[in-house]
């Protein structure tokens, strides 16, 4: 396990180096920022805390920066993305509530291809996903909170077509990530934070994880709408994250409508 | 460039094989909540081999006799006796269903024995000028023995209060610790104040958790350990005054006190629970307690019935009577008091 552990880091640090590299060129490089704000529904389970299901509401911040790289002849870009959420759900009973949040930090590069007179870019590449967070059951006593720690590698996929109206350009996007390897922490089965934390045993609480044991998958939509000085974007995004780990199950599925402004810049 | 067909490929693939990650879940009619609670504490309680040999805890044998009292029509209050009646074939202090109107509960180790505390008399020992350090009552008595009572181990105490409070009773020539009646609390709060009576770590306890949904399904137990607290410590004869609501946290705490060489536990047999409780929920609502995580005593010894004291003493209605606690009493002969 460790040395999968050690493999996984290794592959980390050799995409932070990667993005460290630089070509020095002076050719304009379109830089694109956006930041939205969203709000949708949320199906939080996790079977530490409880074995039904919470239905909720969540409200969504995504920061999201594309950089064009000079790699590859300029057809690699760089994606950052942070996203952090804060949710509210109830037993079907009613009886009980739980609270959830969620930060969630990614850097991709992708690689892009241009067709259609470059009106559709394809892209694909890696992704390194990091997110903390937590779930806190209102009602729990010894196993009130499941703490939130996962990292992945992911592949990332992403179709952009560009629709050039005078009177009002449009820009579809749609991408998909999906994590195959990483690293987790939970707690064993019916093992409780008081044992961990405050006894130090924690053997087993960090997990190898990869696409059997975290079947997760994010998609999303934006249209961008160019008026003359702003262009806003409006998007959907379906966030699928879940776990088989420690004997234990938690899902957390929201589905979320976003708005925002996007700022289009150039980089030297 | 033209589009690697495997990229399309693979992106599909992997979109339509995530599958959802949900359990086995049950309906909310009254079979649905029988089925769901058993099922609940089959996999996740943990004293069912040790209670197998205590008493023939047969837990399959307890779906048979009770999944015949169920019917689909059955009111909600008649659901919850039957519910209760068997999450108490368990007998277990920590295992309790709460519906908005009542709490199911097993009570039998305190109820069915001598209660041994009289809160009444315990003001003729405290007085009205006694001092309050955190969740602890304290004060001298009339032979230099200092009275500590601690009624609670959910009211928290600091360690600045625990060097104060022993600093102020540093002059008598013995501390009674009286946790009758202390049902418990944070085990934080106890192990704080049992690291004020041991001048070496000491492996007082192990204890282990529940790895999968197997009845002997556990992690290797490890070792809980006091270790001497930086502040000041208790150099001199202790009496730890129990009885059988000394449950819980303070069933822990009595079993770290009685391995220091200077303690003595004096009343009646603690009345166990050494399982750590987690929650849980019936499909309907109701919630759920059960024991999760067990602790064991110094040499793997169940704890869960409790721990016998050294000295076996039960309060006389003779000294109830003249307003006197026979277990206090006894402490003091012991401490060089009376």
């Amino acid at each position: 396990m460790n040395r999968r552990i050690t493999l996984f880091l290794c592959v980390l640090c050799a995409m932070f180096h990667l993005s460290a590299q630089t070509v020095g060129e002076d050719v304009a490089r379109p830089i694109v920022r956006s930041t939205m704000y969203g709000v949708g529904s949320i199906n939080l389970y996790d079977t530490y805390l409880s074995p039904v299901e919470y239905s909720g509401t969540q409200v969504r911040v995504l920061r999201e920066s594309i950089r064009m790289t000079r790699w590859m002849e300029g057809h690699v870009s760089r994606q950052t993305l942070f996203q952090g959420y804060l949710a509210a759900a109830e037993n079907v009973a009613g009886t009980s509530s739980e609270l959830a949040g969620m930060v969630n930090w990614n850097y991709a590069l992708h690689y892009n291809w241009y067709l259609a007179d470059k009106r559709l870019c394809l892209s694909a590449g890696p992704m390194m996903q990091a997110h903390g967070g937590f779930t806190y059951n209102t009602r729990n006593g010894n196993n009130p909170a499941q703490a939130r720690l996962y990292a992945n590698l992911a592949a990332s996929g992403m179709a952009q077509y560009h629709l050039p109206w005078k009177c009002c350009p449009l820009t579809f996007r749609y991408q998909v990530d999906l994590p195959f390897l990483g690293v987790m922490f939970s707690p064993q089965y019916g093992q409780s934070y008081y044992e961990i934390f405050s006894l130090g045993h924690s053997d087993g609480t960090v997990v190898f994880t990869s696409f059997h044991r975290q079947p997760t998958l994010r998609h999303w939509f934006t249209a961008d709408l160019q008026f003359r000085r702003f262009t806003l974007r409006l998007g959907y995004m379906a966030d699928m994250q879940q776990a088989r780990v420690n004997a234990l199950r938690s899902h957390d599925y929201s589905h979320t409508f976003m708005i925002g402004l996007v700022h289009n810049l150039a980089s030297f | 460039m033209r589009i690697p067909a495997f990229l399309t490929v693979v992106i599909l693939l992997l979109t339509t094989s995530v599958s959802c990650i949900r359990e086995e879940s049950f309906e909310n009619t009254p079979q649905g909540n029988f089925e769901a609670l058993w099922q609940m504490m089959d996999e996740r309680y943990c004293f069912f081999e040790y209670k197998h040999q205590e008493y023939g805890l047969d837990w399959d044998e307890v779906y048979s006799r009770y999944a015949s009292l169920i019917t689909s029509d059955m009111p909600s209050k008649g659901l919850f006796e039957v519910l209760g009646n068997m999450l108490a074939e368990l007998r277990d202090g920590h295992v309790n269903l709460y519906s908005n109107y009542d709490v199911a509960r097993y009570w039998k180790w305190y109820e069915d024995y001598p209660a041994n505390f009289n809160d009444s008399i315990i003001r003729n020992y405290l007085g009205t000028d006694y001092k309050i350090a955190g969740g602890c009552k304290y004060t001298i008595l009339d032979d230099n023995i200092a009275y500590v009572r601690y009624a609670s181990f959910a009211s928290g105490i600091g360690n600045g209060n625990l060097s104060d409070m022993l600093n102020e009773l540093a002059f008598c020539n013995g501390l009674i610790l009286d946790v009758r009646d202390n049902g418990g609390g944070m085990l934080t709060n106890a192990q704080r104040l049992a690291a004020r009576f041991t001048n070496e770590e000491v492996a007082t306890s192990y204890m282990c958790h529940k790895t999968g949904k197997g009845h002997s399904d556990f992690s290797s137990p490890e070792a809980v350990k006091i270790t001497p607290s930086d502040g000041i410590r208790w150099q001199k004869p202790v009496a730890l005054l129990t009885n059988r609501s000394s449950y819980s946290a303070t069933n822990d705490f009595v079993n770290a006190m009685r391995q220091f060489p200077l303690v003595t536990v004096i009343g009646d047999r603690t009345g166990g629970g050494s399982g750590m409780p987690f929650s849980s929920e019936l499909p309907n609502g109701w919630a759920v307690r059960f024991s999760a995580c067990p602790t064991y005593g110094p040499d793997m010894e169940p704890l869960e019935f409790g721990i016998s004291p050294d000295i076996r003493v039960d309060m006389t209605s003779e000294d109830m009577a003249r307003g006197l606690d026979t277990i206090i009493e006894v402490a003091r002969k012991r401490l060089g008091g009376r």
